[in-house]
């Protein structure tokens, strides 16, 4: 403090974190070009889903057999994109691992946008929406739906949280420094910043509720997708009646998260200009955590399918037929490889850990785990223990009708509105954090 | 043009019908499966059980095996399975004919199990002459009757239901009716349960003496509705009594969503995933409002600066 050309230097690396991150939120081109284009989407396909509601779920390709159909898997999928918070900012967080800093801003935004998401796509798949209260109000304890929706609100409630709180000591700068940003934006900065100017003990304050928050998401963030798994693992169903399912669908999730995670970095690196702040190193280090966590998933495959296909239990065998050699086995086989055995065998050579490679390889692994998803959910449906007699032709062939697949196109768009949005009002990167960790010392003024 | 196309589709359907029905005709039975034997043998229970099977699956075409009151379809009417001209041919061949089916005889390979098929042949097998060892259906030597009733005792202390069949002969006495077949059964939830025993024929004075089985429930009171009936309507029409009567086993029925249970309503919900789920519920949402209440109090530190 005494020192002052030290100060000196420290408060011009600052004043550079500072532009540097709060540029692409001043002035971006191309941004409204992007906005613009998912928000024709977004109406478009909201048209579909207004026939949707106004003809019933019978526009859908869902019938008797198959009454869980895209819009689960969507679901599955969207749950386990948004457990990438809980991994990044809260496990690696309390582990202290320092270089997730820059990134865990990213992984929070994902985080909410897909449990919100999440949410929407249940309610899109009723075919009376008005009635969705009713599961809170008439809700049984013993299904895991009611669980289902209690956990995905409080998990979405903890991700906003801790996309917020981390976020008032940036909030109080750009309150200060954005000054011909809109004056909605600027009440919502007033309010959000909670008029934090780091003093120490709102310091230790904040960081004790951040910490609190870290903790209490771990278990919320395993029980949003275990039981999740538990709707599934729940019944009778050949294909989903296994004890392993709830750590199987959390290792899966880890695996889409941190993809989805890569692929966020990349364009937001690459977009933003943040190539000083998401470096090349940011990639490896998460090149690396990909190859623990597809291991992880490899072994839990493992034991999903190998163990029942040594077996071969009447009624297993035909849905594990149908997977490895039959009707699924292009969408089964391509999501294991490409999305899982050949992503851990590149990801092991420090080249394709560079950033392109990696996020080429991330989109893979993405697609890989939807198809994943499709696959856990559709094949279960089509064999049911007791079939119908002289049972309809589309009952037994499963395919999304056009509505359906505009409808999943509207809720793939709405996640992508809502990080762009998010990560234009707010910055994307924490400025004051990156500056902690890097030993400069700031000033925040009221 | 409208009446051209109406020959056409009846000339068409003439066609295709009577090309399947004739079909039906030139039996092509294997040599293997006319070797085949019955393996049961022609006891009265057999015949008897036959029988009931006979009238469900095979009455309605073939109307009643010796009588020749089949269905007169064209071009070929379905045979008496009770003429000597059918029961020329071997077990075997009937087992396949059952079996395969042709033109309008279905096939039965699915529908009955391999005791009925061969219990009907059975009793297919009682009509024939030159079959000197096999047992006659209990023949039926009643003079005609009118007036046919049937008369139900019922001994609730021993359990024993007595039924009697007896008709009014031409003239003017009632005698009874002897060497027919009832039918005792006892309403359960799906349908009748069938407690005729082996031997439900009536002898010389009328009647049949079934024992009520000790072990069957019937409702708090023991109450049981009984339905005693001639077994085959072709002697006498429609001849049944029904009864309500307190020889069952005395029960008080559980209804499985009284209790608390995993399939219960939400109020029967077990305590454990109650207590579960409402202090998961508290716990973690009391967290979540601890920190919101922290984050309010925020602004206020800002003015005790150090």
């Amino acid at each position: 403090m005494n020192d002052l050309p030290e100060q000196k230097e420290t408060n011009l690396s600052f004043e550079k974190i500072k532009k540097d991150i709060l540029r692409p939120m001043q002035n971006h081109k191309g941004l409204e070009l992007w906005i613009a284009f998912l928000l024709t989407v977004l109406s478009v396909c909201a048209w579909a889903y207004y026939v949707q509601l106004r003809d019933g779920l019978g526009v859908t390709g869902m019938r008797d057999y198959v009454s869980w159909g895209l819009y689960i898997a969507n679901f599955v999928f969207f749950v386990a994109v948004s457990l990438v918070g809980m991994l990044i900012s809260s496990i690696l967080g309390l582990l202290r691992i320092d270089w997730i800093t820059p990134i865990s801003r990213i992984a929070e935004i994902i985080a909410v946008a897909f449990v919100a998401v999440a949410g929407l796509v249940i309610v899109m798949d009723m075919g009376r929406p008005d009635r969705v209260i009713n599961v809170m109000i008439h809700g049984r304890f013993q299904s895991p739906i009611l669980w289902d929706v209690t956990v995905i609100t409080t998990y979405l409630t903890i991700s906003l949280l801790l996309l917020i709180l981390p976020m008032i000591p940036d909030l109080a700068i750009c309150k200060k420094e954005l000054k011909k940003t809109s004056p909605i934006l600027k009440k919502v900065y007033n309010i959000l910043s909670f008029g934090y100017i780091n003093t120490p003990s709102q310091h230790k304050h904040l960081h004790k509720m951040i910490r609190t928050l870290m903790i209490l998401i771990v278990p919320v963030g395993l029980a949003i997708h275990t039981v999740t798994s538990w709707l599934f693992a729940s019944t009778l169903r050949n294909g989903w009646d296994t004890t392993i399912l709830g750590p199987y669908f959390v290792a899966g999730a880890f695996v889409a998260g941190a993809a989805a995670l890569i692929v966020g970095m990349y364009f937001f690196r690459v977009n933003y200009k943040l190539q000083d702040y998401i470096t090349d190193l940011h990639f490896d280090k998460m090149g690396k955590l990909m190859v623990a966590v597809c291991l992880v998933y490899l072994y839990f495959n493992l034991n999903e399918f190998l163990v029942p296909g040594y077996k071969m239990k009447t009624g297993d065998d035909i849905h594990l037929k149908e997977l490895f050699t039959g009707h699924w086995a292009i969408m089964f086989w391509s999501s294991q490889l490409l999305g899982n055995i050949i992503p851990i065998i590149l990801l092991v050579t420090k080249k394709f850990r560079k950033p392109l490679p990696i996020m080429i390889i991330s989109l893979f692994i993405l697609a890989g785990a939807w198809v994943k998803r499709y696959v856990i959910v559709i094949p279960t449906l089509l064999h049911p223990h007791l079939p119908i007699q002289n049972v309809p032709e589309n009952f037994v062939n499963y395919s999304p009708s056009a509505i359906e697949i505009s409808v999943t196109v509207f809720s793939f768009a709405l996640a992508l509105l809502i990080i762009t949005v998010l990560a234009k009002i707010f910055p994307v990167v924490p400025i004051c954090e990156t500056a902690d960790n890097k030993g400069i010392k700031y000033k925040i003024e009221a | 043009m409208k009446n051209t196309i109406k020959i056409i589709a009846s000339l068409f359907l003439l066609f295709v019908f009577t090309a399947s029905v004739a079909k039906g005709q030139d039996w092509n039975v294997p040599a293997s499966a006319k070797n085949k034997q019955n393996p049961y043998e022609a006891s009265t229970k057999n015949i008897s059980s036959g029988k009931k099977i006979y009238n469900i699956n095979c009455k309605s075409c073939h109307g009643d095996a010796g009588m020749g009151n089949m269905l007169p379809l064209q071009p070929v009417a379905p045979s008496d399975l009770g003429s000597q001209a059918f029961l020329i041919q071997g077990d075997g061949e009937i087992y396949y004919k059952i079996n395969k089916g042709q033109g309008a005889m279905p096939t039965f390979e699915k529908t009955l199990s391999d005791e009925d098929k061969w219990m009907v042949i059975t009793y297919l097998r009682s009509f024939d002459k030159n079959k000197k060892e096999s047992k006659q259906v209990a023949e039926v030597v009643n003079p005609e009757v009118s007036d046919v009733n049937l008369v139900l005792d019922i001994n609730n202390e021993e359990k024993k239901i007595n039924a009697n069949l007896s008709g009014v002969t031409e003239k003017g006495d009632r005698v009874a009716l002897q060497g027919i077949e009832l039918s005792i059964k006892v309403k359960r939830s799906f349908g009748y349960l069938d407690i005729s025993g082996d031997d439900a024929y009536t002898n010389e004075k009328g009647n049949v003496t079934i024992q009520f089985p000790a072990d069957l429930p019937g409702d708090r009171e023991g109450h049981v509705n009984l339905l005693v009936k001639v077994t085959d309507d072709a002697y006498y029409g429609e001849v049944s009594v029904d009864r309500i009567s307190s020889i069952g086993l005395p029960t008080d029925p559980v209804n499985p969503l009284d209790e608390r249970a995993m399939w219960g309503t939400r109020a029967n919900a077990p305590i454990w995933i109650i207590l579960s789920y409402v202090g998961g519920v508290i716990s973690i949402w009391g967290v979540i409002f601890l920190v919101l209440f922290q984050l309010i109090q925020l602004p206020k530190m800002a003015k005790n600066k150090e």
